[in-house]
């Protein structure tokens, strides 16, 4: 029992991680119908860009979310104003090969600056410990699901909240009409993309902390991703949060209780399961034609 | 709002296409057939054999997984090549290392020993970086008769698939890694030895095989298992397998690790507060620079690790090949990572099998390297009919932050620490 | 039958006739190593174009069908007591992979129908994602299924004792066979039944279903043979290679090289697969052995994919067409225009 509380607390703390990630996949998703395959690499790029603040500066890594963020929001509105803007909405699969060679040229410039070495960024308190009720729980870690869930409740008031966050959520649930009301759709497109960009930035910074990371780290954590956005329903902010928090904790549960060599496994049959009896996912809804 | 599906796209017909399926198909052929004109010319004369250079083929990883210690081999050729033509060259002539990149795949490693084969006509081949590259590798440079030295490929199909051509440069095959702790740990007085053992290992023909053979050891001696499992090379997260570990509350955590998740072990057993009397971890806590730099110098002190090679050893060449190195790359001899000195160690061996020869046959090579012992950095090297060598490896740990050779006596330069200081001490 | 046209039959032949006879005339072994590879990624190509072309279901997970083929040769051959080095060498034995391979196709077909079912009950976005998941799901089994796999010690294969001057031979042959028999199949559906099916899937499956077309049993025969052409080139693959680890051999490279090979020919047409693997491998392949040793060979590549899809977003087949169609209006009118309008009714209304 004690085993289990501790994978559920761990557990917890690496879902609101890739809850992180996995909202601006999401949003992306949401604005453009675009699924941005680049996302892992975003968020990798963000590790660097936190890395190297830390190693030349000594700039505290939670701290350097606050220079990597807006960057990698120019990045994400670069990224979709120069290649996906251009897509016809009929040549929307292509966007998965764009984006996945975005993801290719990524790595393939931080292999040049970083060399392929795993990094991590260790400052400080890296490996200072709390006592929870108990329970060893890593400084990082609740550092890592505070400053996620922080940075979540944010997004989820600018999006609920805000001029533009009305905009964008018009533009998500039917772009013709959005556009017909007003709503500068290519922009609030753009913009929601740069976000999706922009919170695997901050997402980089807390994932470099807590595990070590190269350049070609993307692709296992853009397999991640993408099976949490579907799990959770595609275009669904709520849906993706939860279904990273199950993954988070289904891994955690059954390494410590089974075997690790099962855990990723255990979400893929979660995953499966859900699908069969829900193809649109947790929280999805069901358009006609499209998923 | 149905699918926004505009306009629908002509499918093409088999008629038009073809036309230019073939041009296309005819353009790439050509491409070929000019490049292999263009890179075949600068070697294609074969008047003043002896002014050539000897070109020694290896396909080293430059992106993917491997690209890393790709690298730290590459180092070692390149080492040994410049001290060998420093010298006057093998039999005259200067060496010259052709690398090319496989991006960590096995179909690209295949179709670079056949290209630097069968197209550039290479002399030699040395192997790439990775059991699971060197196999296939391996398999290429067998149908054309050419010896296949390698520094990193000592997984057991390695030797399971009975290649005569191939000869696994280090002293011990990857599985045997462990042995030397385990000849230390039963050398112990039965008080001090540990009771209980845990074995965390990464799923890898590296590692976990470490791990295995040291369990079997150790359950003999009577060590109990209180902890077996390997996870998959993918977990970025061991902080749930290191919990588990801690609940068992082994005596001794014999860890089959590779680099990254050696790493994430200690982290995480630094954080959950987690202090074994004994730690030996197979790779990984053999890095001198990076072990420290990622869990942190003051977490390193006890750990064990194993090595083909040490700095300290009094082994043909060693001071030679320490000097060379830190003249190209700087650093401390502590600071050279064991991949440099194995892929150093089969330029050594190849060196020896030529000068006895006197010629470049990659036969001759491969019926001379089967008899006989064969000195290099690393000791005395000798293989089995398989390419499997039969020596021991040598026991390091970290003592006073520097990683040093502990056992056996005769390679060891400080005594063991037999328990384990804690975290940050 | 007006998709039977003798003179593009003619041209088939004369193709894979010349490319049979190609091992003749180039026997140099680095070329032949290369066609076989550009050969097994055409073959996948144009197999992946059946369902992920014709019938507009993107998968990101056709490398799990490619292991899976890999695997069940070399499960079957292990158990068959051949794979062990110096085990019973006769050219017999060394063929015997090449004969298992029909087999398995079907197999491995059959055995992905209820994958498929459950697959395919998601559209777009969420079935690439879903069968990327299945890659990873394969992947993982052959990493934990060590009694059969071998799991991460990987598993060999027994090394046939062919002639070195022709070692390369019987693969190259039976990849051109492998290609052969997916273009056939393509061609085959194209004209017939299925083919009208499946394009209605693509340009509105709602649609289609209403009109009655039987959507589920198009999407079905399609998948299967699809994945049953992958496993194959997965076993010769691996025969060939002569080891094979989980993570080579369902390799998610695998699957978005077949992609971008589709994309890049021409996604939906006949030829266009086959050229796109005819430039992408030898390209790639050259350039990793060439311009490998500076880092910049991923940049480089991101940037000719990036190129391409946006000069050519319909890939190389139909943008050329267009070029020709266009010459050749200027030129003699008569002649390209016809040939070129689609044979599938284009979706008229909305």
């Amino acid at each position: 029992m004690r085993t289990v509380v501790q994978a559920v607390i761990l557990g917890l703390s690496a879902g609101a991680v890739y809850a992180l990630m996995a909202s601006g996949l999401t949003l992306a998703f949401g604005v453009m119908r675009v699924v941005n395959v680049a996302q892992g690499a975003l968020v990798i790029l963000g590790a660097y860009g936190s890395y190297a603040l830390f190693s030349h500066l000594h700039a505290d890594p939670f701290l350097s979310i606050l220079v990597v963020t807006p960057l990698l929001f120019v990045v994400g509105v670069a990224v979709q104003m120069v290649f996906l803007r251009r897509l016809r909405s009929d040549e929307r699969e292509l966007s998965l090969l764009v984006t996945f060679a975005v993801a290719i040229g990524i790595e393939g410039v931080l292999t040049l600056t970083f060399k392929t070495n795993y990094r991590s960024i260790n400052p400080s308190y890296a490996n200072r410990t709390l006592h929870l009720l108990g329970y060893q729980v890593p400084l990082v870690r609740v550092l890592a699901f505070v400053l996620s869930a922080g940075v979540l409740a944010l997004l989820w008031l600018a999006l609920e909240r805000t001029r533009f966050g009305r905009a964008l959520r018009a533009t998500v649930q039917n772009p013709t009409s959005a556009r017909l009301l007003g709503v500068e759709v290519e922009r609030v497109a753009a913009v929601g993309f740069g976000l999706g960009a922009a919170t695997g930035a901050a997402a980089g910074a807390v994932y470099g902390i807590v595990w070590p990371f190269n350049p070609g780290s993307h692709y296992d954590l853009i397999s991640r991703l993408l099976s949490i956005v579907v799990l959770g329903g595609l275009g669904s902010l709520g849906g993706a949060v939860v279904a990273a928090l199950l993954m988070g904790v289904a891994e955690a549960v059954v390494a410590a209780t089974l075997s690790p060599v099962w855990s990723s496994f255990a979400f893929f049959a979660v995953l499966i399961g859900v699908l069969l009896v829900r193809p649109q996912g947790l929280f999805g809804t069901v358009t006609r034609g499209e998923l | 709002m149905g699918k926004p599906h505009g306009h629908g796209r002509p499918y093409g017909r088999p008629q038009g296409r073809f036309r230019f399926a073939a041009a296309l198909a005819v353009a790439a052929l050509l491409l070929a057939a000019c490049s292999s004109g263009k890179s075949s010319s600068p070697s294609g004369g074969n008047q003043a054999q002896n002014s050539k250079p000897i070109r020694i083929g290896a396909s080293i990883s430059r992106s993917g997984d491997f690209s890393d210690p790709a690298q730290l081999v590459l180092r070692g050729y390149k080492l040994w090549a410049d001290q060998v033509n420093a010298k006057g060259g093998l039999l005259g002539r200067k060496v010259e290392i052709v690398t090319v990149d496989d991006a960590s795949s096995p179909n690209q490693a295949v179709t670079n020993y056949q290209n630097l084969i069968t197209r550039d006509k290479v002399d030699l081949t040395f192997g790439p970086f990775s059991s699971l590259l060197t196999l296939p590798s391996a398999q290429v440079a067998k149908r054309y008769g050419y010896a296949f030295l390698e520094p990193e490929g000592g997984g057991p199909k390695v030797f399971a698939a009975k290649l005569p051509n191939l000869f696994f440069v280090q002293p011990a095959p990857a599985v045997a890694q462990g042995q030397v702790f385990a000849d230390y740990v039963l050398s112990l007085p039965a008080a001090q030895r540990p009771k209980t053992a845990a074995y965390p290992s990464l799923d890898d023909p590296f590692a976990s095989p470490v791990a295995e053979a040291v369990r079997t050891r150790f359950e003999q001696a009577g060590i109990r298992t209180v902890y077996n499992h390997i996870y998959p090379a993918e977990t970025t997260d061991l902080t749930p397998i290191v919990q588990k570990v801690a609940a068992a509350k082994p005596d001794v955590v014999v860890a089959g690790t590779q680099s990254e998740d050696a790493y994430s072990q200690v982290k995480a057993m630094v954080q959950l507060g987690f202090s074994p009397k004994m730690l030996f971890m197979s790779n990984g806590a053999n890095a001198p620079t990076e072990f420290p730099d990622k869990v942190g110098k003051a977490n390193v002190n006890g750990v064990f690790s194993s090595s083909t090679w040490s700095p300290d050893a009094k082994t043909n060449g060693n001071a030679e090949f320490i000097a060379a190195y830190q003249k190209a790359y700087g650093g401390s001899p502590n600071g050279i990572d064991g991949n440099t000195a194995d892929a150093y160690a089969v330029g050594q061996v190849l060196q020896q099998a030529v000068a006895k020869i006197g010629a470049i046959d990659n036969q001759k090579i491969i019926a001379t390297l089967h008899s006989g012992t064969w000195s290099t950095i690393q000791g005395d090297l000798q293989w089995d009919a398989d390419g499997a060598p039969n020596g021991k490896d040598v026991l390091l740990q970290w003592v006073d932050g520097t990683l040093v050779p502990v056992f056996p006596a005769d390679r060891a330069s400080k005594q063991p620490v037999a328990v384990k200081p804690p975290w940050g001490g | 039958m007006s998709w039977f046209q003798p003179w593009g039959v003619a041209r088939g032949l004369i193709v894979f006739g010349a490319l049979a006879l190609a091992p003749l005339l180039l026997p140099q072994h680095w070329m032949l190593n290369l066609a076989i590879f550009t050969l097994m990624y055409a073959a996948l190509a144009v197999a992946w174009n059946l369902i992920g072309g014709y019938a507009g279901y993107v998968s990101l997970g056709h490398a799990a069908f490619f292991g899976i083929g890999a695997y069940t040769l070399g499960i079957t051959l292990d158990k068959l007591g051949l794979s062990t080095p110096g085990a019973a060498s006769s050219s017999f034995h060394d063929l015997v992979p090449f004969l298992l391979l029909p087999a398995i196709g079907i197999a491995v077909a059959l055995m992905s129908l209820p994958v498929a079912w459950v697959a395919l009950r998601t559209r777009a976005t969420t079935f690439a994602i879903v069968t990327l998941t299945l890659l990873f799901v394969v992947q993982t089994l052959a990493f934990n299924l060590t009694k059969l796999t071998g799991g991460s010690q990987g598993l060999a294969f027994p090394v046939p004792s062919f002639a070195v001057d022709s070692f390369e031979r019987p693969f190259y042959l039976a990849m051109l066979a492998l290609l052969a028999l997916a273009m056939l199949i393509s061609w085959y559906v194209r004209g017939a039944k299925l083919g009208l099916a499946l394009f209605a899937i693509r340009d509105d499956e709602d649609r289609a279903r209403g009109l009655g077309v039987r959507t589920t049993g198009a999407k079905l025969s399609a998948f299967a043979a699809s994945v049953g052409l992958t496993a194959m080139c997965g076993g010769v693959w691996a025969y060939y290679i002569s080891f094979i680890y989980p993570q080579f051999a369902v390799d998610p490279l695998i699957s978005i090289g077949t992609v971008l090979m589709v994309y890049l020919g021409g996604r939906g047409t006949l030829w266009g697969p086959v050229l796109g693997a005819a430039v992408v491998i030898p390209a790639q392949q050259y350039l990793a052995y060439r311009f490998g040793q500076n880092n910049l060979y991923l940049i480089g590549y991101a940037a000719v994919f990036l190129l391409v899809i946006v000069l050519l977003p319909r890939g190389i087949a139909p943008s050329l067409a267009d070029w020709f169609r266009r010459r050749g209006r200027r030129a003699e009118a008569q002649e390209g225009e016809p040939e070129l309008t689609p044979r599938v009714p284009v979706r008229g209304g909305g």
